[in-house]
């Protein structure tokens, strides 16, 4: 007797568990079917329409007129475009370092306190939770120059009517509503470090300062390359609180790209053109995410 | 688009504004098709309506909604609030998606012209010709929603702007009302001096509030007769008279008149300004019609002061304007909409809204300015009860059309795109970023593209009107 191994074929239901057959492809794709769909309507579909609209001149209202490359064209050379690209680059370097810097401090010092420490978090994070529109109407009259804060404090400056402190001011009450968050997000990633790491640096001599540098620092990497990566799509995003604000003014001095679309397609009926500055500013927003992408996989992120 | 499918270009259209953030509320309801119909005059009639507050809800609900399905009890009048910056964005967005309501609030007569081209409303000359609407309306306000034959909205309300003044503080300095540009100024001068700034005023919470302040200048300086020929296309608005007006604001703004500073006006919030008129520190406030419904609240006990208030008409900036006279204009509209299936129970909306000359009234007697719809009225027929100062506006404006002493305001006769660079054009002016010679040859610019795509109303005549 010839003792021979065949392998055992694996049973139909095996089968079916391991690799799915067709009828539970069929059935994985009705379910996932409605999904599908709502997601074509929702996104791919207007994703598509978008595209095809930057190619039109558009009033936002009945046929649109097929013109080519004349909208991008035109943004070239549009000065309200450069100005409110200049002012995203501004609100971006403003956005990404101040909250950064404040967000690391906060975190550091709630690392630090040991008792009253929950209150400390719920009052970083309470302008967070606040809405937008709420936080803005209420700085509105804060900044005013006759009844706000600096009035109260003799201070004769007009902070959002003034072009020269328009963006910074918006860009300051931002900044107060966004800090807290980060705060407590490095907060939440610092206690993911091993303790061990900051005892053998103690051990080296090491001081505060290096102990936050070399351990700190590198161990919530992770958390702050994604804040880094969101911060720039959020820049490029900026809206609600400039609307409400400043809605862009005085003579432009706040505009930021994504004002100038929204006055572009309802006050100016440019919706094709509105199209296209939007489009530009996806393409933007792609190329921060391919180079994200390319950092990480040459481990930048860890 | 007739059939119940969903056509290529309205997919194309309500994604796009979607793809713009903006529409997939529509989008979705788009799907439904987009047949119009005039349906059996009987339903549910959705109309969004910008009326902001409880107490004027409450009053539009029982003064305007209730007695009207009470009149016409096979039809539901149902009334969504918004706010009004929200509600052109929205109704706008629905329209495009072939949604929405079927009674259109829409915006001033030069965009909804817009509406119009785009053949989202639906055309009212049926209607008009068969409950008579220009014989119950102004002709000079149906004609302004009038293309090609075809009426496309009716106007909503009558704008003017007056110039409100502190009447407490005006009789305790002794002051008297300027007819004249060296009056104005003289009193300006005077209130300024003592640290009264002449004129209270601001952009924060409407952006738009530089178009007030050109159209109170071009006409009371530059002219009626000379806007008239500029709107026609006869002269340029480069002419010398329309740089000089908004020399002359601009002039007014650097000697701190307004507000205190050019940097103020941008800043200071209007519950602000209001507060500090009621309380003598600003001496005018220079406002539309509608903001006598508010004026009120900055004054007397309610606002914890000794104050009263009153209008006067603006001075004639220039010998050769004639005093008083009133800009004329319409705020806002009402249409209807081309996709809607009840297009007759809309209709029975406006034709009870509009042909009750009395009910008209007895509103317009009930809340200052906001009820101002342009119908044929004698000085008689207001009840007596209305306030005498919401009363002289309605005689003064009526006074003025008769006699022909009335201008133009930029939201109604202005082509969109122009006029919104009346408004942004002007912070550039003020904050000296553009000359005053610089920005009428871009208000040129704009104004003569625009008039040569057919974007303007029928415009009021000169001379008496009707």
């Amino acid at each position: 007797m010839t003792a021979t191994s065949v392998p055992a074929r694996p049973r139909a239901g095996a089968r079916a568990r391991g690799r799915p057959g067709r009828r539970g492809r069929l059935v994985g794709w009705l379910f996932l079917a409605p999904l599908l769909l709502l997601n074509g309507l929702v996104v791919i579909g207007p994703s598509v329409a978008t595209v095809y609209y930057s190619l039109t001149d558009w009033s936002g209202l009945g046929p649109a007129t097929f013109i080519g490359l004349d909208n991008y064209v035109r943004a070239f050379g549009d000065d309200k475009v450069h100005a409110a690209l200049w002012h995203n680059t501004v609100w971006f370097v403003l956005f990404l370092s101040v909250p950064m810097a404040m967000g690391l401090l906060g975190a550091h010092l709630l690392s630090q306190v040991r008792r009253f420490q929950m209150l400390f978090r719920a009052l970083y994070f309470i302008p967070y939770v606040v809405a937008s529109v709420v936080n803005a109407a209420v700085w509105k009259m804060l900044l005013s120059p006759t009844s706000g804060l600096g009035h109260v404090l003799g201070i004769d400056q007009a902070w959002l009517g003034d072009p020269a402190t328009s963006l910074l001011s918006v860009n300051f009450v931002v900044n107060w509503h966004w800090w807290g968050f980060l705060a407590v997000i490095f907060f939440a990633a610092m206690q993911g470090v091993d303790p061990q790491l900051y005892d053998a640096a103690k051990v080296d001599g090491a001081n505060g300062w290096q102990r936050f540098r070399s351990v700190t620092l590198p161990g919530i990497r992770p958390t702050v390359v994604f804040i880094l990566l969101m911060t720039v799509i959020w820049t490029l995003k900026a809206f609600d609180y400039i609307f409400i604000m400043t809605e862009g003014g005085p003579a432009g001095s706040s505009e930021v790209m994504a004002t100038l679309m929204y006055k572009q397609a309802f006050n100016e009926y440019s919706a094709g053109y509105a199209a296209a500055l939007g489009l530009s500013m996806t393409v933007v927003t792609a190329m921060v995410l391919a180079v994200y992408q390319i950092l990480r996989k040459r481990g930048w992120e860890t | 688009m007739t059939g119940p499918h969903l056509s290529r270009r309205s997919l194309l259209s309500s994604a796009g504004l979607a793809g713009l953030g903006l529409a997939v509320p529509g989008l979705l309801t788009g799907c439904g098709g987009g047949d119009s119909a005039a349906g059996d005059g009987t339903g549910t009639v959705d109309f969004w309506i910008d009326v902001t507050g409880d107490a004027n809800q409450k009053y539009f609900l029982d003064k305007v909604v209730a007695p009207f399905e009470k009149a016409n009890p096979k039809i539901d009048l149902n009334t969504t609030f918004y706010k009004g910056a929200d509600l052109r964005r929205l109704v706008q967005t629905a329209l495009q998606a072939k949604s929405g309501p079927d009674i259109v609030r829409g915006p001033a007569a030069t965009q909804t012209i817009a509406w119009s081209k785009a053949h989202v409303l639906a055309d009212l000359s049926g209607y008009a010709k068969k409950w008579d609407w220009n014989s119950h309306l102004a002709e000079w306000a149906i004609q302004a929603f009038t293309q090609d034959g075809k009426l496309y909205a009716l106007p909503m309300r009558v704008d003017t702007m007056l110039l409100y003044f502190n009447k407490t503080l005006f009789a305790d300095k002794g002051w008297q009302q300027p007819t004249n540009r060296d009056e104005l100024e003289a009193l300006a001068t005077e209130a300024n001096g003592q640290g009264i700034i002449p004129f209270g005023s601001s952009n924060t919470d409407w952006k738009a509030a530089g178009e007030w302040l050109m159209t109170v200048f071009w006409n009371h300086y530059a002219g009626p007769d000379a806007l008239y020929q500029a709107l026609k296309g006869d002269i340029q608005f480069t002419d010398p008279v329309f740089v000089d007006s908004v020399a002359l604001l601009k002039s007014y703004f650097d000697k701190g008149w307004f507000t205190g500073g050019t940097d103020k006006w941008f800043s200071v919030p209007a519950q602000e300004v209001g507060a500090k008129f009621g309380q003598g520190g600003y001496a005018m406030v220079p406002q539309g019609g509608w903001f006598m419904s508010q004026v009120g609240s900055f004054f007397g006990s309610a606002a914890k002061n000794d104050n009263d208030w009153d209008w006067m008409p603006y001075p004639a900036l220039r010998p050769e304007v004639a005093y008083p006279l009133f800009e004329m204009g319409i705020g806002g509209s009402l249409a209807i909409n081309a996709n809607s299936k009840n297009q007759d129970a809309a209709a029975s909306y406006l034709n009870w809204y509009y042909t009750d000359k009395a009910a008209a009234l007895e509103r317009m007697a009930d809340v200052p300015a906001t009820y101002n719809i342009p119908i044929t009225f004698d000085e008689s027929e207001i009840p007596d009860r209305i306030d005498p100062r919401s009363g002289r506006v309605l005689t003064s404006v009526n006074q003025a059309i008769q006699n022909g002493n009335y201008g133009y305001v930029t939201w109604t006769w202005w082509p969109p795109k122009a006029d919104v660079f009346v408004y942004e054009g002007l912070e550039q002016v003020l904050t000296g970023k553009m000359s005053p010679k610089d920005y009428c040859a871009k208000l040129a610019e704009q104004f003569n593209t625009e008039r040569a795509e057919g974007n303007l109303p029928q415009l009021m005549p000169r001379g008496a009107a009707k």
